[in-house]
């Protein structure tokens, strides 16, 4: 499949790998992908600019937003008083190492090296190849990359983008519309 | 121990319903991880589903449903 990818749309890859790994995230999700698109400058990100989103406005997003996929959420805990890290501590000496860890998510132990992708960028990675086969393109770009991630439907990921102001049904009939014609 | 830092956003959040229902959510998420470890280690020291339902206050259904389909336990 990725070698199917145009320069622009493994350029997204990467850049959704460097996201990942600068918040700290185990895992590429499709918020992860989602910015890629919007940094990558190609079909992906324009399509995104026609809604008025960038970059800027998805990290801020997925700040406020947090991740719905992943609840378990440190910064929201201590807002009640909760200390996780005092809570891990004490789970981890009961029920051994990463007690308290999604197993999904054990990833985390992994610093270095390429980050997996959660099931539902992989997912959006699969159904970017469906679309570009759907429009008859022997290559999947930014533009495939998200309808790919509209498609995947990562609670998350249309968290955010409801977050700033684009409904994710409406930017896919949007694009789907744009194919049409 | 909890720190000043903890204080200030507790004060500072407080009315916030984002900020609110966003910890809902996180202690949800926490009391559901800490509830798999302790059904875990009952099981894994004979309780049956039957104890650990009347333990936890619910059915021996409900927790036999949420938690012996990952445990690959019948």
């Amino acid at each position: 499949m990725f070698e199917r990818f145009t320069e622009e749309a493994r350029r997204v890859v990467v850049l959704a790998q460097v996201e990942a790994r600068e918040a700290r995230e185990p895992c590429i999700d499709a918020t992860h992908l989602l910015l890629g698109i919007a940094m990558a400058g190609g079909p992906g990100g324009e399509a995104l600019r026609a809604v008025g989103v960038d970059a800027a406005r998805l990290r801020t997003a997925m700040r406020e937003v947090g991740d719905p996929g992943n609840p378990l959420d440190a910064e929201a805990l201590a807002a009640l008083g909760i200390d996780l890290g005092r809570i891990r501590e004490a789970a981890e000496a009961a029920f051994g190492a990463g007690a308290l860890d999604d197993r999904v998510r054990q990833g985390r132990r992994r610093p270095s090296g390429h980050l997996p992708f959660t099931a539902h960028s992989k997912k959006a990675l699969e159904l970017s190849l469906r679309a570009a086969v759907r429009r008859g393109d022997g290559f999947i770009d930014s533009r495939h990359l998200l309808v790919g991630v509209l498609d995947a439907e990562e609670k998350r990921a249309d968290a955010v983008l409801r977050h700033v102001g684009a409904d994710p049904g409406a930017l896919r009939d949007r694009i789907a519309g744009s194919d049409a014609a | 121990m909890a720190g000043s830092t903890t204080d200030v956003t507790t004060a500072a959040a407080a009315d916030d319903p984002a900020v609110g229902l966003r910890a809902i959510r996180a202690l949800r998420e926490l009391a559901d991880r800490l509830e798999a470890l302790q059904v875990r280690n009952a099981r894994d020291r004979g309780w049956s589903w039957q104890q650990v339902a009347d333990a936890l206050g619910v059915s021996r259904q409900a927790v036999h449903k949420k938690h012996a389909r990952s445990r690959k336990e019948r």
